[in-house]
């Protein structure tokens, strides 16, 4: 049994506002919801920078790694041709001819893979269910979610402090 | 929030909130469609259907049914194949280096300048399929095991190259243009009325529902896809210009092609979206998004790109005479006083001279004159590939096997066809999708928008 | 024991249960009648479900779908037992000779599985080999429009209703026998036993020729030139290479005194007003109308006998006493010939030779050709007399009068005077169509017979396949009609014989035996001595050449390379192959020369998209309209028409490929709704001269498919190298790549390579030095086949073309195609004409670069030529090899760059990059599309027959090219296996190769080191095309030799 406060603004520099006098308070925010990137809010509320970058370069140098092996077993090591004289006995000769797909695989392998683990961590996929609490969210109103069991304050003071704030309109709902 | 000096021009015109530009870009798609749109797409979905018919033909009957020969092996498909590569250029240019730049201005055009990427790009794909002699066997150009054992392709072959750049970008600017889509998708679902139209939306918005977290996650991807998309799109015309950088017929082995076919593309890209946007920012009425200032800007870098193609010409003739080697010294001999001079010329006209009246003010800021020009830069440069394929083969080292190039009916109606299958997906775009990327767009609100600017002022 | 074992019917009765007992006492028990089960109300409420329903149907769909897929049996029958000379996948070959009247020719006929496939050249005779004529003979076997059998008045018959008929007929009243020049001794009998009058003509005829020589030396016949003792040979429009007298022995002869190696080279003028063959490859060629032929001939008879030249330009008559000049020198050891059938020339040039000393040594009248017998007066009086209706009877055997005579016109009247006549030609042409009777002779692959050219040989035919439909041997025929008592055609021939040929009584089986494996039969020579000293008077014949005037327009005829006299008009293959001068295929047209064409307005670029302009052409009473072609060359002044066209132009049905075809591949009709035929007879011109002729442009456009638009080699200097005689003798020892006539190319480096101390334009380095990485070793690894070609040999005959075309099932793709530049041939002739101008000239002139280029791609007036064979250069650094996305052409560890045709997906990438544009992709179905069907000979299921079952017919969508006939590689790489040998020098041969009759051609192993090959390419003639690209080919040109220099 605990309650949940959908605080919401109608402009993105008062929620920063508010944000920051809620958080000065002590109360913890779990989510913003906004229909555009608000800059500056992801501090104030606690998120960490994304890794996603890292894992595209993870994902790219995979790529490349297959792609030189690959050509390296179709060209040189399992059936070497003489294709227009060109040499095919080592990788080293070969390697300038390589060189764009190698690019191209790696841009595959890279750009994909990150917009897969993007996708998944979001849990953003085909058929997946809508959870801004407000159909405006996604149009001009910026939304502050706060729930009484992630706060060490009771629902009175939460209530109390987040009125404080330059609300546009406030919902509170019981949840299991 | 980041401030913008007072002298810039505003990017949004009229006073709009938030709430506005959410409407703007959704009327058209909850708002019935407009008699011109019906009538746009009746006709180039007719075009389109004539073009898959000639299609049909040509894989039913054979290769014959273009004009080609034995001098000339390419024509009319590989200049289409390249012209829509290149126009799909500006796309993810517009999209990912002016985001790696900071240009505000993109975003009121990258959403259909993405579009346009990924449609031209399909256009390309065409091409490259149909004119091969046996489409049927197309996978063998994929590296799979077989049955005859180890059979694998030819890793040195520009060819091949290409089905790896070609695919690559396609798919990541497919991926790049979705991601970004799926907020507004989000924003549609839930201005959305009847069920079926919100159903649909709510599946294509993957239940995007703008957390805190995932707009961080959401910049940090856009922003990754665009430093790997730039690269990108120069290493695909440049992979497109080894086919013929790579080969030994003179007019077609030249080092400069790589940096000469990416501006050449960029410029013919930026072109048809002048083309495209002046239309649509009418049709949908979204001039205060699209505005001259737009414009402007776009027709500032179809100056410079159109003015490296210039140089790159010129170049080349230089080098030609400057080698000494007779065959080369003909080939481009040949081709502004040969048979197909002809082309030669108008690829000059279009392409070195017209653009150069951008210089004026006057000319660069007129909408109409933009508009004309876009589209004879689009002429040029699909001449532009036709003087470099075919004025090169038809006379090439032994004059006992120079021949000339006569176009079908089957050649001009497949060209046209893509023509019409082109704006056929263009124009469900602009009904269906939100042309521009609105969400981003109220991140600039503040900083370019009319109305808050004038607060600034004060 | 009362007790009795039971049986029961079954459980039911054991138990006797309610419904056993119930049936027990039926006869017939019957649970449920059908009719009371019908009636049942329930059932007609139940339906089939829709499920069910669904069921059944996707089960019949499945079931006929799959019953449909059954793949087609193609029923192949097995030997029951084997015959012993034939192997399945060996080839057979069958010594026999070929002769049509026109070409005559030793050769070996290949077989596979029992099926003529190829014919070539049977060089153990020593007479030369097989043209291109010859060559694609092998496709006549296998013509639809071959007679199945005898027919009387166009209605099929039966062989005894023919005989009876003609037996009768023969018996009372006169009978004539028409024939072309016959040269079988035992036909000759058996012609002779018929008792009838023996009228021989010759489609092209040498009567003149004949008769000069028979009133100069009393010798009634045509002499026999030989070319290999020729050091100078003056021939005034005698196409001799092409079609002058049976040429299969001229080729060879001739290009033998060619090579230059040799310390010198023969030398070859020609007078002529047409561009011919011969003309091309003259090292001194004078245009001259043909009023003049005469005068030049008297001209040189003149200067021979040190007098003045009279009425010749001073241009003219400094080249006639230039000829007359080198004759003199060369006294004894040349030859001067006239094409022209016209008695005052030929005697002169009797006269001249006389005085030459040229009888007895390159002319022999002792054993003189026994072929163009023709005698024009004999067939004037037939003709007569049929008309007059004094034959009852005529016989026509091997030749096509209605067609071909000069005086076609008033033979045909005759002919329909004649009581009976019957024709034994094979298909149902111009003249059988119009006889009483066509009793049709077997095709030559399928006959027996015995051919004697020259005395001292007999060539034996024999058939290599039985007769595919029920026609009969000629002779046969005969003999049947004569009523004589033998009538077997071939123990006929065993037995008889006739003493001016053969020795022996007869063939004895040791001699027949042999003669037919060799294909020819030894004897010692008849030993006639003929009188060369006796006075030739000339005065008649220079007064009456002398009279002769032109008009302000002069004509002449020629006879095509690939044509012939028109016997070949329904051979697809050869109606393809290019006249090796214009470059034309499919069709006939008038040469003219281009201030002609200029000064008429006619149209001078022919292309796909610039047809040619008609005129029409009045000699005397004769009118042809044919589209004009800008031939350089060609005497200012004078038109050139080809012989051999416009076949079957009533409609006779010679052949589906003798007519033309449209752009659907539909035969395109006249006016009167028949099938249009392929160019106009110029045979009525052949009747008379055609010194004053009018010419007009009708306006009318006509396209023109030529395999060559561009005529001039543009300066380029590595792609054809030609020098002097005297130029080459000056460096005739330099080491290869130092001549000046052959230099190696070579390129500017960074690096003082001539140790002068500077690095400047003068430090190069030979271009294979360069090397962007360490490649495939190709030297001294196994085999390297390779090839080379000798320009200097090579005369252009195209024999390569047809023999490369019919070996490797190359694909007949039509006149349509042909001028949409879709040729497919693997090995074609790239004939260039000199230009006067050359960037060397413009810049002297100080005209600028690019109107020079534009100067340079006209032609000279009368140019200097080369013709240079050109097909897959096979390069060891190949560009269309690196560019194929799959690896469908990739190089073979003995140098050959291979085509895989399964593999390929067609992207036609490797074609454009090929610097020799000698890739062929294929368009269409060949075999199957509807365009094809008319003359395309896979399409045909009979014509098929002729495909070489060693080479893949290809499909649709991928592309083709010359593969140095890798079978015949293969073929002999197994030899040698199985012998346990190497693979010997020359066991190997390409088709062009071996069909080379100038030998210019040759193939072998380069790393073979007692190679021919490997020598030529040793040599310092030899060079690569387009070395300068270090693609590295694998075969060599030798640069060409002229020699020019006027003595």
């Amino acid at each position: 049994m605990k309650k949940v406060f959908h605080v919401m603004y109608d402009d993105d520099d008062t929620l920063l506002v508010a944000a920051r006098e809620l958080v000065a308070k002590g109360i913890h925010i779990n989510e913003v919801y906004s229909p555009f990137p608000v800059h500056g809010i992801d501090p104030v509320i606690g998120i960490k920078r994304t890794r996603l970058a890292i894992t595209s370069f993870m994902y790219a140098m995979t790529g490349t790694s297959l792609a030189i092996l690959g050509m390296w077993y179709f060209m040189i090591s399992d059936w070497p041709m003489n294709i227009g004289g060109k040499p095919s006995f080592s990788m080293l000769e070969n390697i300038p001819a390589f060189i764009p797909v190698t690019f191209e695989f790696s841009v595959l392998c890279g750009a994909h893979g990150m917009a897969i683990t993007y996708l998944l961590r979001n849990g953003t996929l085909p058929g997946m269910p809508a959870t801004n609490p407000d159909p405006r969210t996604t149009d001009d109103m910026f939304v502050i979610e706060i729930t009484t069991d992630t706060n060490s304050m009771d629902e009175k003071k939460l209530e109390a402090a987040i009125k404080k704030t330059a609300l546009f309109e406030l919902s509170i709902k019981d949840v299991k | 929030m980041q401030k913008e000096s007072a002298i810039r021009e505003p990017l949004i015109l009229g006073h709009k909130t938030y709430k506005d530009i959410t409407d703007d870009v959704i009327r058209p798609i909850t708002g019935p469609a407009p008699l011109g749109w019906k009538i746009m797409i009746t006709i180039s979905s007719i075009i389109a259907i004539y073009g898959v018919a000639q299609i049909l033909y040509l894989i039913g009957t054979g290769i014959g049914v273009w004009g080609l020969n034995k001098t000339v092996g390419w024509a009319w498909d590989i200049t289409n194949f390249v012209w829509w590569v290149g126009i799909g250029h500006a796309g993810t240019l517009i999209s990912a280096v002016l985001l790696l730049f900071r240009q505000k201005w993109r975003m009121a055009i990258n959403r259909s300048a993405e579009a346009m990427t990924i449609f031209a790009v399909i256009m390309a794909a065409v091409f490259p399929g149909i004119h091969m002699g046996r489409i049927w066997l197309a996978y063998f150009v994929f590296p799979l095991p077989n049955q005859f054992g180890s059979l694998w392709v030819n890793f040195n072959s520009p060819l091949l190259w290409d089905v790896f750049a070609i695919s690559t970008y396609f798919s990541v600017s497919l991926v790049f243009w979705y991601i970004g889509l799926i907020p507004d998708f989000a924003t549609i679902r839930d201005r959305m009325i009847k069920p079926i139209p919100k159903k649909i939306y709510s599946i294509l918005s993957f239940g995007w529902s703008g957390r805190a977290k995932h707009w961080n996650r959401f910049e940090e991807v856009s922003l990754v896809l665009a430093g790997i998309a730039t690269p990108l799109v120069f290493s695909v015309h440049s992979i497109v210009s080894m086919d013929f950088a790579t080969a030994i017929i003179p007019g077609w082995h030249t080092t400069i092609f790589p940096p000469y076919f990416v501006s050449g593309a960029v410029f013919s890209g930026f072109a048809m979206v002048q083309t495209l946007m002046l239309i649509m920012r009418k049709a949908f009425k979204l001039e205060s998004y699209i505005h001259v200032k737009h414009v402007e800007y776009m027709n500032i870098v179809i100056i410079v790109t159109g003015s490296i193609v210039g140089v790159a010409y010129l170049t080349e003739l230089f080098i030609s005479w400057y080698s000494g080697v007779e065959y080369e010294s003909y080939a481009f001999i040949n081709r502004f006083s040969g048979p197909y001079s002809m082309a030669y010329w108008t690829m000059m006209t279009c392409n070195v001279i017209s653009p150069q009246l951008f210089w004026f003010k006057k000319i660069r800021r007129s909408l109409v004159a933009t508009f004309i020009l876009s589209i004879v830069v689009n002429i040029g440069m699909w001449f532009e590939r036709y003087v470099i394929i075919v004025t090169s083969l038809h006379r090439d080292y032994l004059p006992s096997s120079w021949g000339e190039f006569i176009p079908t009916a089957t050649d001009i109606g497949i060209f046209v066809g893509t023509l019409g299958i082109f704006s056929t997906l263009f124009l469900l775009f602009t009904r269906y999708f939100p042309v521009l990327a609105l969400n981003e767009l109220k991140t600039i609100l503040k900083s370019s928008g009319e109305s808050y600017k004038n607060k600034q002022d004060k | 024991m009362a007790k009795t074992k039971r049986y029961w019917s079954g459980l039911d009765e054991l138990d006797s249960t309610d419904a056993f007992k119930e049936i027990q006492g039926q006869e017939f028990p019957e649970a449920q009648s059908v009719d009371a089960f019908i009636s049942d109300e329930r059932h007609s409420s139940s339906t089939t479900g829709r499920r069910d329903f669904l069921k059944f149907m996707g089960f019949s769909i499945t079931a006929a779908t799959l019953a449909a897929c059954e793949t087609p049996v193609i029923k192949s029958i097995p030997y029951v037992n084997k015959p012993e000379d034939i192997t399945p996948g060996v080839a057979n070959y069958y010594a026999s000779t070929y002769y049509d009247g026109l070409d005559y020719s030793n050769i070996l006929v290949k077989t596979r599985e029992g099926r003529p496939i190829f014919v070539k050249g049977n060089t153990a005779t020593g007479a030369g080999k097989a043209n291109a004529r010859v060559i694609g003979s092998v496709m006549g076997l296998y013509d639809r429009a071959r007679l199945q059998g005898p027919s009387s008045a166009g209605d099929a018959s039966s062989w005894a209703d023919v005989d009876a008929a003609m037996t009768s007929a023969v018996a009372r009243g006169t009978t004539v026998v028409l024939s072309n020049s016959i040269v079988s001794p035992s036909t000759s009998k058996a012609i002779a036993a018929l008792g009838a009058q023996h009228v021989q003509y010759d489609a092209v005829s040498y009567s003149a020729l004949k008769e000069a020589n028979a009133t100069a030396f009393g010798v009634d016949a045509v002499p026999h030139y030989d070319f290999s003792k020729a050091e100078v040979i003056v021939s005034i429009a005698a196409d001799f290479l092409g079609s002058w007298l049976t040429t299969s022995q001229h080729d060879t002869d001739y290009s033998a005194l060619r090579s230059p190696e040799r310390g010198t080279q023969s030398q070859h003028f020609q007078f002529e007003s047409a561009m011919t063959l011969t003309g091309t490859n003259a090292d001194i060629r004078i245009m001259i109308n043909p009023s003049d032929e005469g005068n030049i001939a008297a001209g040189i008879l003149a200067a021979l006998k040190g007098s003045s030249i009279s009425n010749l330009d001073e241009n003219t008559t400094a080249k006639v006493k230039a000829a007359a000049k080198a004759l003199m020198a060369a006294r004894g050891k040349s030859l001067v010939i006239a094409g022209a059938n016209d008695l005052a020339i030929q005697t002169i040039v009797a006269a001249i030779n006389q005085t030459l000393a040229n009888y007895g040594s390159t002319i022999d009248l002792d054993r003189p050709s026994r072929a163009q017998r023709g005698d024009d007066s004999a067939v004037d009086q037939l003709i007569t007399d049929m008309n007059t209706g004094r034959v009852s009877t005529l016989i026509i055997y091997g030749c096509n009068p209605s067609y071909d005579l000069a005086d076609a016109a008033r033979f045909n009247t005759g002919l329909a005077k004649v009581k009976t006549s019957v024709c034994m030609n094979g298909v149902a042409d111009e003249t059988a169509s119009r006889s009483t009777f066509i009793a049709p002779d077997h095709h030559y692959l399928e006959s027996w017979n015995d051919l004697s050219i020259r005395s001292g040989r007999v060539d034996i035919v024999q058939p290599t396949i039985e007769p595919l439909y029920s026609t009969r041997a000629a002779q046969e025929s005969f003999l049947v009609w004569s009523g004589a008592g033998l009538t077997d055609w071939y123990t006929f021939l065993r037995t008889h014989y006739n003493a001016d040929y053969t020795s022996a009584g007869m063939y004895s089986n040791a001699d027949w035996n042999s003669a037919v494996h060799d294909g020819f039969l030894n004897e010692e020579n008849v030993v006639v001595s003929t009188d060369y000293t006796r006075t030739i008077h000339t005065t008649i014949a220079l007064s009456e050449v002398e009279s002769r005037k032109g008009g302000s327009f002069q004509l002449s005829t020629y006879v095509k390379t690939a044509m012939g006299t028109g016997s070949h008009a329904a051979n697809p293959m050869l109606q393809e192959t290019p006249d090796p001068v214009s470059k034309v295929t499919w069709d006939n047209y008038i040469t003219m020369s281009r201030v002609d064409m200029e000064s008429m307005g006619l149209n001078l670029y022919i292309a796909q998209a610039n047809p040619a302009s008609v005129v029409r052409v009045k000699s005397g009473e004769i009118t042809i309209e044919l589209p004009a072609f800008m031939q350089p060359g060609q005497k200012p002044g004078t038109v050139s028409v080809a012989l051999g066209y416009g076949r079957g132009a009533n409609g006779e049905f010679i052949g589906k490929a003798a007519y033309q075809t449209g752009e659907n591949g539909d035969h395109l009709v006249t006016d009167n709704g028949l099938p249009m035929p392929i160019g106009a007879n110029a045979y009525p011109l052949t009747n008379q001269t055609n010194y004053d002729i009018t010419i007009e442009a009708t306006g009318a456009e006509y396209a023109l498919a030529c395999t060559q638009i561009h005529n001039t080699y543009m300066d380029r200097d590595s792609v054809v190298k030609e020098t002097t005689l005297d130029e080459f003798l000056a460096e005739k020892d330099k080491a290869k790549g130092e001549a000046s006539w052959n230099r190696a190319h070579a390129l500017n480096v960074h690096e003082d390579v001539n140790k002068d101390g500077v690095i400047d334009s003068r430090d190069k380095k030979p271009t294979d030095a360069f090397d962007l990485w360490h490649s495939h070793p190709v030297e001294e690894v196994g085999h390297r086949w390779g090839m080379t070609i000798d320009l200097t040999t090579c005369t252009g005959c195209s024999a390569c073309v047809t023999a490369c075309h019919i070996e490797n099932n190359v694909s007949v793709v039509g006149k349509d195609e042909v001028l949409r530049h879709r040729d497919m041939h693997w090995i074609r002739i790239d004939r260039y004409y000199a230009s006067d101008y050359s960037l060397e000239k413009g810049a002297e002139e100080g005209v600028n670069v690019i109107s020079s280029y534009g100067k340079m791609e006209d032609a000279s007036e009368n140019p200097q030529t080369v013709h240079m064979p050109m097909m897959c250069q096979h390069c060891n650094h190949a560009p269309c090899e690196t560019v194929c996305p799959v690896a469908a052409t990739t190089h073979s560890n003995e140098g050959l760059n291979q085509m895989t045709y399964n593999r390929c997906i067609g992207t036609r990438y490797c074609a454009n990059n090929c610097p020799y544009k000698v890739r062929r992709f294929n368009w269409f179905n060949y075999k199957g599309h509807d365009k094809f069907q008319n003359f395309n000979p896979a399409a045909d299921s009979l014509t098929r027959l002729v495909l070489n079952p060693d080479v893949t017919v290809r499909a649709r969508g991928v592309m083709e090219k010359c593969s140095m006939c890798v079978q015949r590689i293969q073929e002999g790489k197994l030899e040698a296996k199985k012998s346990g040998t190497s693979v010997l020098d020359g066991a190997v041969l390409t088709a062009c190769a071996e069909s080379c009759p100038s030998n210019a051609i040759n193939f072998g192993d380069l790393n073979d080191s007692g190679s021919k090959v490997q020598a030529i390419s040793k040599n310092n003639r030899s060079y690569h095309a387009l070395e300068e690209i270090g693609i590295k080919p694998n075969i060599f040109y030798m640069t060409k030799v002229r020699n020019t220099e006027s003595q």
